[in-house]
């Protein structure tokens, strides 16, 4: 029995240890934490990325999503070092006192439909409509090819999109407590997919990634290049909040994304830097 | 010092030892429902016990205490949460009349009626479906059924009709109710046979003697028997039931509504929902917001409180039952 | 003799061939209805039960593929670019083995205390009652219980302090600790109820002997009630496998291993992950939903893993009643 009991013991410690062979023995380095907005968590991944590639052995970086709103919450908490937010200072509801915006680059919220929905364009006044719930069936849109009631689909309250969304292309107005409220950017997207019927709104780079129908916003398309020039109307921008101004670990992550190339290259490629 | 483990121990310190290693389990559980109710507390504070009753949109409630993040005002803290206690309410009440009626019908099936082999093969079949986790029930479900209901047997019509409330897209009532009841009777089924086979052949006989047809005599004498065993697996179903976070959230529709009658009896069954696990789950990345930690915490304190009354109300309904000597 | 027939609806007696029924047409039609139900809800949960594990293996089969096993999962946005399942699979090996070898000294003490000693009785009603709570308990509100416990101050080391002060309170231990609280209930029973169905008689030749109670319990009775602790074993691991609220909660939900520290082994303990049950969930629909077919292929594996300890437990329980003849803890907790 002892040869047995000091086998299976050898076995556990060596099974431990196998396990902590994947997660690689890392020098002691700083770990920054991030969490906040769905929509520029692609954004914040590739400049972290970039960043341990460019500094190694510096920084670690653990980014988790939830919302803009979570983001916000948890860095004035002190929970994280910095907050992903894709709503700026300004919009209501306020964020809580003594957080610092950092500007990293601007992004479109672009209108889409269900692929086979060909709709073209909408104007303001009928996007106002739509997402306020006044108008419910398809037929009263005109150059929707849907047929049946408008399913929205919108999403949760602590989503940075939503807010920029309704200060920017709804007046103000909150979209009509019929829609559907989705976590992310992804499930957002998804649910446009599968509902033939589905009506919703996503940042532009969201909208390239699987298959939805963008809808032009006041006879303007909503990409890149129209939120680079300024002339699409929903132009929001993400932001790195931090408690206080940045120092040490968050400051000189900022400090390099809104200073050198690398990084502005990494803005250009789906977004648009800050400054042109 | 080792030495000193290894010498045979006297039977004092033993008990002492085990007696403190078992009191640590007691204190971890106590510790439990202190810390719980502890966190809760704040929503209890600032409403009472209305919080449990309704009044405004508790989506709106939950969007400010989400909006207020660190230092929220008492206004924050004001919640309304009977949609989602009617929600929980209404799911397990479904699944639990559907699931004692099948599992009892069932039960009969597999000790009396099933031929041999296929007795043979119920029984650890029933007890696997017993343990499959719910995060499978949850992806068929999502995968399977949704798009079925959706797809298939949402008619246009019916979504216009309502499409001034609510939208319909095939998470809802029924696709909870189903997979729910599908989740919960494998476990009564499997109590309910145990204790079937545990009743004495010769009670039964006795019936047959008497003149009753063999499965009159069943319903008449083994029913009647094994009661404590129906009321045992339905508290632990009900328990299960109640406390079915993730599934109910894949499949549950993610909306604060409250299915009504009056929309109609087929439109009842496809209306969303929200139970209150489903809802913790769903907002579990906000739980560092000081004003949704105390209600998500509220909302865990009720499952607790009333996993707690089941076990009392088992205990309670068994009681007169127990001049019944056959032990479920 | 026969002055007296009385008037009785009484069925003709059923006939001496071993196994016959009394001919259905003799019953009253409420009795075939209900035979009728019987029947229907019997073969319709069996074919429900059949649909459901082929349905499973079908997809399963479909989209798992043996290097899945081996790669790790990666953030992606087509199918081929997602990776395997290797972090998950660690994660539920770990979390198992965290939650069995937290559970297994806890559970096993009490039941050898509440069966053989128990005094104070009033301290043995609080102890047996406190693990029935535990067992009624849903698991959120246990996950729930995790966050307050391992986000105090005093929990840091086991998770990590964020910058401003506040503790994370998520990892392999504090999961791995709430999964023990999942396991505890079936082995404390099935080793209470193990060493409760002990004859007398061998503690009383143990006592004969000379023994003191706690040599008895060591040598005589806890060997006896090996297969029974086997089952309560078996029973846990398969409560913690299929779990999904306390690690969608309590084990930070990140696609991989995210280690946290610098000590080999603790590292790991500390930092988050994720298992198969979380994985399944963050890609339905549900969660991030970009890959059905990966969660289809974890959901498998799943499976396979849920049936074969539920075979395990079968063949502990035979193997027992062929042994000692005593019949085996059987049923579901």
């Amino acid at each position: 029995m002892n040869r047995y009991r000091r086998l299976s013991v050898a076995l556990a410690v060596a099974g431990v240890l196998g396990v902590a062979a994947p997660a690689a023995v890392s020098a002691a380095t700083t770990t920054v934490t991030i969490s906040g907005a769905t929509a520029s968590y692609p954004l914040v991944s590739l400049l972290a990325q970039k960043y341990v590639k460019l500094f190694p052995r510096k920084y670690r970086f653990k980014i988790a999503q939830g919302g803009a709103q979570i983001g916000i919450n948890d860095v004035a908490a002190g929970r994280v070092t910095i907050g992903d937010s894709s709503r700026g200072p300004l919009e209501p509801p306020a964020p809580p006192a003594g957080l610092v915006f950092y500007p990293i680059a601007k992004y479109g919220i672009c209108v889409v439909t269900n692929k086979a929905n060909t709709l073209g364009n909408l104007t303001p006044a009928q996007v106002l409509s739509i997402f306020t719930g006044k108008t419910r069936a398809w037929s009263q849109v005109p150059g929707a090819t849907a047929t049946g009631t408008i399913d929205l689909i919108s999403r949760t309250s602590v989503a940075g999109v939503l807010t920029s969304f309704q200060t920017l292309l709804l007046e103000g107005k909150k979209v009509s407590s019929l829609a559907s409220e989705l976590s992310s950017e992804g499930l957002l997207r998804q649910a446009v997919e599968n509902d033939p019927n589905g009506i919703g709104f996503i940042s532009n780079y969201g909208a390239t990634l699987g298959s939805v129908n963008s809808v032009s916003y006041n006879g303007v398309a909503c990409n890149k290049t129209t939120v680079a020039s300024g002339q699409y109307a929903g132009i929001a921008q993400f932001y790195e909040v931090t408690k206080g101004k940045a120092t040490g670990a968050a400051s000189a992550f900022i400090g390099w994304i809104e200073s050198s190339a690398a990084a502005r290259k990494i803005i250009s490629s789906q977004w648009v830097p800050i400054t042109q | 010092m080792l030495d000193r483990l290894r010498n045979p121990w006297s039977d004092n310190r033993a008990e002492l030892t085990l007696g403190a290693v078992s009191l640590l389990v007691g204190v971890c559980v106590i510790a439990m429902i202190v810390f719980v109710f502890a966190r809760a507390w704040p929503i209890f504070e600032h409403n009472g016990l209305s919080w449990l009753g309704s009044g405004g949109s508790i989506k709106t409630q939950i969007a400010n205490m989400q909006a207020t993040g660190v230092n929220p005002p008492a206004s924050a803290y004001y919640l309304r949460a009977w949609p989602i206690i009617y929600g929980t309410l209404l799911t397990t009440g479904i699944a639990l009349l559907l699931g004692i009626l099948i599992a009892v019908l069932s039960s009969i099936f597999i000790v009396e009626l099933a031929p041999e082999r296929l007795r043979r093969v119920a029984i650890p079949v029933i007890r696997l479906l017993a343990s499959v986790p719910s995060v499978i029930y949850g992806l068929i479900g999502i995968l399977v059924l949704v798009p079925f209901v959706g797809n298939h047997l949402i008619t246009a019509s019916q979504k216009t009709s309502v499409q001034n409330s609510v939208e319909l897209t095939g998470e809802g009532l029924l696709v909870v109710a189903v997979t729910l009841t599908v989740m919960i009777t494998p476990i009564m089924i499997a109590l309910i046979c145990e204790a079937l086979m545990a009743v004495p052949r010769s009670w039964r006989e006795g019936a047959v003697a008497l003149g009753l047809n063999p499965l009159r005599a069943m319903l008449a004498v083994t029913l009647r028997a094994i009661r404590p065993a129906i009321v045992a697996a339905a508290v632990l179903a009900t328990a299960r039931a109640l406390g079915e976070a993730v599934m109910i959230s894949m499949v549950s529709g993610a909306n604060f509504f409250a299915p009504s009658l009056s929309h109609g009896a087929t439109i009842f069954l496809y209306e969303p929902l929200r139970t209150l696990a489903s809802t913790i789950v769903d907002y579990r990345e906000g739980i560092g917001a000081p004003a949704l930690q105390s209600a998500l915490y509220a909302f865990g304190a009720l499952l607790l409180f009333s996993a707690f009354v089941l076990s009392i109300a088992g205990y309670l309904i068994k009681l007169p039952l127990r001049k019944y000597q056959v032990r479920a | 003799m026969n002055a007296f027939v009385p008037d009785l609806p009484v069925s003709p007696p059923p006939s001496s061939k071993p196994g016959r029924r009394s001919s259905l047409w003799s019953w009253r039609w409420s009795d075939r209805l209900v035979l009728l139900c019987a029947w229907t809800a019997g073969l319709g949960l069996c074919l429900i039960a059949a649909a459901i594990v082929l349905y499973m293996g079908y997809r399963g089969l479909e989209y798992l593929r043996p290097s899945l096993l081996v790669t790790r999962p990666a953030i992606g946005t087509s199918q081929s670019q997602t990776g395997g399942l290797l972090d998950p699979l660690i994660g539920t090996l770990l979390l198992t083995v965290i939650g069995i070898v937290l559970a297994f000294p806890l559970a096993v003490i009490s039941a050898i205390w509440i069966a053989e000693y128990g005094r104070p009785s009033w301290l043995a009603r609080v102890v047996e009652s406190a693990i029935e709570i535990v067992a009624g308990t849903p698991d959120i509100v246990l996950a729930l219980f995790g966050l307050t416990i391992f986000q105090l101050g005093v929990f840091a080391p086991l998770s990590f302090r964020a910058e401003g002060g506040g503790v994370y309170g998520r990892s392999f231990i504090a999961a791995g600790a709430m999964m023990s609280l999942i396991a505890l209930p079936p082995l404390f029973v099935a080793t209470r109820d193990g060493l409760r169905a002990v004859p007398a008689h061998m503690r009383e030749a143990a006592f004969a002997l000379g023994k003191t109670r706690i040599a008895t319990i060591r040598r005589v009775l806890l060997p006896s009630v090996r297969s029974n602790i086997a089952t309560g074993v078996t029973l846990g691991v398969s409560r913690i496998i299929g779990d999904t609220a306390i690690v969608v909660l309590v084990l930070g939900e990140t696609l991989r291993i995210d280690t946290q520290g610098s000590i080999p082994g603790l590292n790991v303990l500390r930092g988050t992950g994720s298992t198969l049950t979380s994985y399944v969930f963050e890609n339905s629909p549900a969660g991030e939903g970009e890959a059905p077919q990966k969660a289809y292929a974890a959901a498998f594996v799943l499976l396979v893993f849920v049936l074969g300890l539920n075979l395990l437990v079968g063949r502990i329980g035979r193997s027992q009643a062929q042994s000692t003849g005593m019949s085996g803890v059987g049923g579901v907790v």
